[in-house]
C-alpha cells in the first residue's frame, strides 16, 4: 500500500467517469448512430425519410460552418447562402445540360460556393466581431437580391425547376440519402483532419486572440481565406443535392435568412468547435422544424420556435450540449482533487541547445535591430516621437523608462501589431516597418506581452505548437498533436520547466507559469530577436530568478534580447546595453554603470534617491554622491 | 433640374425619419456595445400599436405618440431585464444572436396577433400635398419629418441637460471611469436601452403613416437602419443623422434614376462597402485595440 487509500465512495465515481470508458462509449454511440443513419431509408415512413435527408443537408452545412464559427471564431449568418449558391449552381447547370444527371454538378457547385466564400473571407481582413456578423447578414440578403434581379441566369423570382430523379421508382430516396451520407462523412473527416493540423491550431489561435496570433507567425488572412473556402466546399455540394431533391430552387426559399439561422442554431446547440456537436444539433433542430411546419403551417410558429431557441440557447446553454456534458463529467471526475497549478516547478532542464546554434558575433557587433526616427501618435498624443536606438547582435538590451514613456508602443511597432507614422525599423539591415506581424515573426522576431496573452482555451502543448515558423502549405498540414512538431514543443516546455503541465488548459495556469509558457511559445519560432515585455513583472522572486537564468542561457546559445522592465536590480544584473526612453524618445544609452549615474536618467526616471535605495537593498550597486541622506 | 431638386427634397424628408429611427440604435450601441438587431422589429411593433389605437379609438397617429412612447419604454425595459442584461460583457456575436432571436420571436408574435398582411394608417393628410413653387411636398412626409426633428431635438436635450443624460454619455465614453465616479453602469444601460426603444414610439407612428408595413418588414428596416449607423459610425448620434440623410437621398435617387427595385439593395451595398473600406464610418472613432491591456 502506498499512501493513504482514498475512501471507497469515489471509487465507483472514478470508474464511471474514467476517460477511457467514455471514449469507448462515444465510439459505440457514434457507430450505432452511423449504422442507423446509413440504413435509415429502410424506414417505412416517407416523412421521416424526408426529415432525415433534410437533417443531413443541415448537418453538412453545420459541420462546414463549424470550421469558421467553432474553430476560427467568426459567427456567420451566411452559411445558408452557400447552400443556396450550391443549389443554384447545380440547377443552372442541370437546366443547361438536360440528360445529364444533376449529381454530376455537385463538385462544381462545391467549388463555386467555396470561391464565393473565400471572397467573403477576404472581408474579415478589415472587420471583426459585430461588423462581420452584420456583413454576413447583408451578404445573404444581397445574394437573394441578385438571384431575383439576374433573371437571365436565375429566372428571377419564378425560380428554376429541376428534372425529376431518373432512377427506377423502387430505389426511392436511396441515391439522395447515400450521396448525402457520403458528403457528411467527408465533412466530418475534413473537420477532424483540420483540428489535428497546425492549420487547425492556428484557426483556434485566431479565435482566441487574433492580434497575438499574428505575432507568432500566423498569417490570419490566408488562414481565414482557406477556412472560409473549406467551410463552403461541402456545403455547396450538399446544396446542389438539396436543390435536386426539392426539384425546385427560388430566391426566397434558398436565400432565406432563416436557413442560415437554422445552421447557426445547429452549431451552437450541439457545441461549437466539437466534431460531432454540429451534426447532433442539426438532427435535433430539423425534426423540430418539420414539426413546426406540420403543426403550425410553418410561418409564425417557425419564427417563434427558432427565435425562442436562439434566445434560450444564448442565455442558458451558450456553450452547447457536448461541451456542457464534457464539463460536467470533468467536474465529477476532478471533484476533491487538487489542481496542478499549485504544484512546484520542475528544475530548469539541462539544456542541450534548444535553439538553432548561432555564431556569437565579435564584440563590437553590428546591430541586429535598428530603429531610426520612429514616431507614432494616438490622436494628439505623441506616444513615440523621433525614437532611435539599436540592439547589438548577441546582446541582452534593456529598454527602460517611466510609465507612459512609450516602451510598449515601441514594442508594438517593432513586432508589427501597429504601423509607425514615420521612421524605419531595420532587422539585420532589412527594412521591416511595413511588413505584417507574421512576416516579421517569420524573419525572426518573437515577442511576449506585458499581460500574458496565451490562448486560454488551448492546452499548454497546443499553445506551444501553434506558432508558425514560415508560411507554406507543408507547414499548415503538419500534425499538431503528434509527430515532430509536438516533440519539439515538449523539448521547449522541458527547457522552461513546464513539462508537467503540457495537457493543462493554459487559462488555468498561474500568471508566472503563463509567462514561462509564453516564452516557450516564442522559442518555437526560432527567433533571432526576442522582445520581452516585463518578463519579471508580477511574478515571485524565485520565478524572476528562473526567468533570468533562462534568458542568459538562451543568450549564450546566440539569441538576442530586447526587454522592457521596471525591476531595476533585474535589469542591471542582466542587461547591457540599456536604452532609456522618456516622452517617446531615447534620452540616454549605455552600460548599466553609465546609466545609473546619468543625471538625465536620474531626473526622468530613477529619481535621485535611487542609488541609496539600491544600495540598501542589493548592496551591489556602488554608492554615489548626491543622495538625500 | 427641378425633378432632381424634388428628389433631393423627398430624400431629406425621408432621411429625417430614418435619423429618428436610427438614433435609438446608435445610442444603445454607444453605451453598451450591443447591436440591437431587434430594433427594426420594435419599430414595427410600435407601428402596430399606433395602428391599433387608430383603428379602435380613431386616434390620430401623431396624438398617440406619447402613449406608444411610454409603451415602448416599458417594452425596452422589460426586454433588457429579461434578456440583454445577461449577455453584457459576453462575446459580441452572442449579443447579436440574442437580439436577432428576439426579432424573430417578435415577428412571429406580431404575425399571430395582427396577421401577416400589409397594414397602413390612413389619415386626412395621407394623400394631401403642399405646393411650394414648382415643388410638391407630400403633407404626411412633411409632418413626420418635422416631428422627427422635434423628437431628435428632445433626445439631444435629455442627453445634454439631464443627469441621466450625462450618466449615459459618461458610460458611453468610458465604462470603468463612469463606475468610479458613482454612475451605476448597469442601471444606466437599462435606462439607455429603454430610452433607445422609446424613441421608436414616435418612429413607429411615422412608419405607420407613410409606409405600408407587416411583421416581415422589420428585415428591411433593420437593414436600412444598420446601414445608416454603420455609415455614420457606430455609436455616434450626429453620425446617424448624417448617415440617415445620405441613405434617404441615396434611396430616392436610386428609385428615380435606376429602378424601383433598387432601393432594396442600397442598404446592403452600403453596409458592405463601408465596413470593408472604412469600418469606423463617417464620424465614428476608431478604438485603440492594441496590447496595452
Amino acid at each position: 500500500m502506498s499512501g493513504p487509500a482514498p475512501a471507497a465512495a469515489p471509487d465507483w465515481r472514478g470508474r464511471l467517469t474514467d476517460p477511457v470508458l467514455w471514449r469507448w462509449i462515444t465510439r459505440a454511440l457514434v457507430l450505432v448512430a452511423a449504422v442507423v443513419l446509413v440504413l435509415f431509408p429502410l424506414s417505412p415512413s416517407i416523412s421521416a425519410q424526408n426529415t432525415v435527408i433534410l437533417a443531413l443537408v443541415f448537418a453538412i452545412s453545420a459541420s462546414g460552418l463549424n470550421i469558421i464559427t467553432g474553430y476560427a471564431g467568426y459567427l456567420s449568418l451566411s452559411q445558408g447562402a452557400f447552400l443556396g449558391i450550391g443549389a443554384y449552381t447545380g440547377a443552372i447547370l442541370a437546366r443547361a445540360n438536360p440528360g445529364v444527371s444533376p449529381f454530376v454538378w455537385a463538385p462544381v457547385a462545391g467549388v463555386v460556393a467555396a470561391v464565393v466564400a473565400a471572397l467573403l473571407g477576404l472581408v474579415t481582413y478589415r472587420s471583426r466581431g459585430p461588423s462581420f456578423v452584420i456583413i454576413t447578414i447583408a451578404f445573404t440578403l444581397l445574394v437573394q437580391f441578385v438571384a431575383r434581379q439576374w433573371t437571365g441566369l436565375t429566372n428571377g423570382s419564378s425560380g428554376i425547376t429541376l428534372p425529376l430523379p431518373d432512377w427506377p421508382r423502387e430505389w426511392g430516396n436511396w441515391p439522395f440519402h447515400l450521396v448525402l451520407v457520403a458528403l457528411l462523412a467527408l465533412s466530418l473527416l475534413l473537420s477532424w483532419w483540420i483540428r489535428r493540423t497546425k492549420f487547425g491550431t492556428g484557426l483556434i489561435a485566431i479565435r482566441e486572440d487574433e492580434g497575438k496570433a499574428g505575432t507568432i507567425g500566423i498569417n490570419a488572412p490566408v488562414y481565414k481565406l482557406l477556412a472560409f473556402g473549406l467551410s463552403a466546399l461541402l456545403t455547396g455540394m450538399a446544396g446542389s443535392v438539396y436543390g435536386y431533391y426539392l426539384t425546385f430552387v427560388d430566391p426566397s426559399g434558398m436565400f432565406a435568412i432563416l436557413l442560415s439561422v437554422q445552421i447557426v442554431l445547429s452549431v451552437i446547440l450541439g457545441g461549437r468547435g466539437t466534431l460531432f456537436g454540429p451534426v447532433l444539433g442539426a438532427f435535433i433542430i430539423q425534426p423540430l422544424n418539420s414539426w413546426a411546419n406540420t403543426i403550425g403551417g410553418g410561418g409564425n410558429v417557425r419564427l417563434v420556435l427558432f427565435g425562442g431557441l436562439l434566445v434560450l440557447l444564448v442565455l442558458l446553454l451558450p456553450s452547447g450540449i457536448l461541451p456542457s456534458l464534457q464539463a460536467l463529467l470533468e467536474r465529477i471526475r476532478t471533484r476533491g482533487t487538487v489542481g496542478l497549478s499549485g504544484a512546484r516547478l520542475g528544475a530548469v532542464g539541462e539544456s542541450p541547445a534548444v535553439t538553432t546554434p548561432r555564431e556569437r558575433p565579435a564584440v563590437a557587433a553590428a546591430p541586429l535591430l535598428e530603429v531610426r526616427g520612429l514616431a507614432k501618435s494616438f490622436g494628439g498624443n505623441r506616444a513615440v516621437d523621433d525614437c532611435s536606438f539599436t540592439v547589438p547582435e548577441g546582446s541582452i538590451t534593456a529598454l527602460i523608462g517611466p510609465n507612459g514613456s512609450g516602451k510598449t508602443t515601441v514594442f508594438n511597432l517593432v513586432s508589427g501589431t501597429m504601423t509607425p507614422d514615420r521612421g524605419e525599423i531595420l532587422l539585420g539591415g532589412e527594412a521591416i516597418e511595413r511588413l505584417s506581424p507574421w512576416s516579421r515573426a517569420h524573419r525572426g522576431i518573437g515577442r511576449t506581452f506585458q499581460i500574458t496573452r496565451l490562448f486560454k482555451e488551448m492546452t499548454v502543448l497546443e499553445n506551444v505548437v501553434a506558432p508558425l515558423r514560415d508560411f507554406s502549405p507543408g507547414q499548415l498540414g503538419l500534425g499538431a498533436v503528434s509527430g515532430a512538431e509536438a516533440r519539439r514543443a515538449e523539448e521547449l516546455l522541458a527547457f522552461v520547466g513546464m513539462s508537467a503541465y503540457r495537457d493543462a488548459r493554459a487559462g488555468s495556469l498561474s500568471y508566472g507559469q503563463q509567462k514561462l509558457v509564453e516564452l516557450a511559445q516564442v522559442l518555437v519560432l526560432e527567433p533571432r530577436l526576442i522582445l520581452l515585455d516585463e518578463p519579471a513583472g508580477g511574478i515571485n522572486p524565485t520565478l524572476i530568478e528562473r526567468m533570468g537564468e533562462l534568458i542568459r542561457e538562451l543568450n549564450r546559445q546566440g539569441t538576442t534580447f530586447l526587454l522592457v522592465e521596471h525591476n531595476m536590480p533585474f535589469v542591471l544584473g542582466l542587461c547591457d546595453p540599456i536604452r532609456v526612453l522618456a516622452r517617446g524618445a531615447v534620452i540616454a544609452e549605455g552600460g548599466p554603470e553609465q546609466i545609473q549615474h546619468d543625471p538625465l536618467v536620474l531626473d526622468a526616471y530613477l529619481g535621485d534617491d535611487f542609488l541609496l535605495e539600491g544600495e540598501s537593498k542589493t548592496g551591489a550597486v556602488p554608492t554615489v554622491k548626491g543622495g538625500r541622506a | 433640374m427641378i425633378s432632381l431638386i424634388q428628389t433631393l427634397i423627398l430624400g431629406v424628408l425621408v432621411g429625417a425619419v430614418y435619423a429618428l429611427l436610427a438614433s435609438g440604435l446608435t445610442l444603445i450601441f454607444g453605451v453598451m456595445r450591443v447591436i440591437n438587431l431587434a430594433h427594426g422589429a420594435f419599430a414595427i411593433l410600435a407601428a402596430f400599436l399606433t395602428y391599433t389605437l387608430w383603428s379602435w379609438l380613431g386616434l390620430d397617429p401623431l396624438l398617440s405618440i406619447p402613449i406608444v412612447t411610454v409603451a415602448m419604454f416599458a417594452v425596452g425595459w422589460v426586454v433588457y431585464q429579461l434578456a440583454i442584461r445577461h449577455v453584457r460583457g459576453r462575446h459580441v456575436s452572442m449579443t447579436v444572436l440574442l437580439t436577432f432571436g428576439i426579432s424573430l420571436v417578435l415577428e412571429g408574435v406580431m404575425g399571430f396577433v395582427w396577421g401577416n398582411t400589409s397594414h397602413s394608417v390612413r389619415t386626412d393628410y395621407t394623400d394631401a400635398s403642399v405646393q411650394l413653387g414648382p415643388f410638391f411636398l407630400p403633407e404626411a412626409q412633411l409632418i413626420v419629418a418635422i416631428v422627427a426633428v422635434v423628437v431628435i431635438g428632445l433626445l439631444y436635450l435629455v442627453l445634454q441637460r439631464t443627469w441621466a443624460g450625462r450618466a449615459i454619455r459618461a458610460a458611453s465614453s468610458n465604462e470603468s471611469g463612469a463606475l468610479l465616479v458613482g454612475v451605476s453602469v448597469s442601471s444606466v444601460a437599462a435606462l439607455t436601452f429603454a430610452i433607445g426603444t422609446a424613441t421608436l414610439g414616435a418612429g413607429g407612428a411615422m412608419i405607420s403613416v407613410i409606409y405600408p408595413f407587416l411583421p416581415g418588414s422589420h428585415d428591411q428596416w433593420i437593414a436600412r437602419l444598420l446601414a445608416i449607423v454603420v455609415l455614420g459610425g457606430l455609436g455616434s448620434l450626429p453620425g446617424a443623422i448624417v448617415g440617415a440623410l445620405v441613405i434617404g437621398v441615396g434611396e430616392m435617387l436610386a428609385t428615380s434614376y435606376i429602378g424601383a427595385s433598387w432601393p432594396v439593395a442600397v442598404p446592403f451595398l452600403v453596409i458592405f462597402v463601408v465596413l470593408v473600406l472604412r469600418p469606423q464610418g463617417l464620424m465614428g472613432t476608431r478604438l485603440r485595440e492594441d496590447a496595452v491591456a
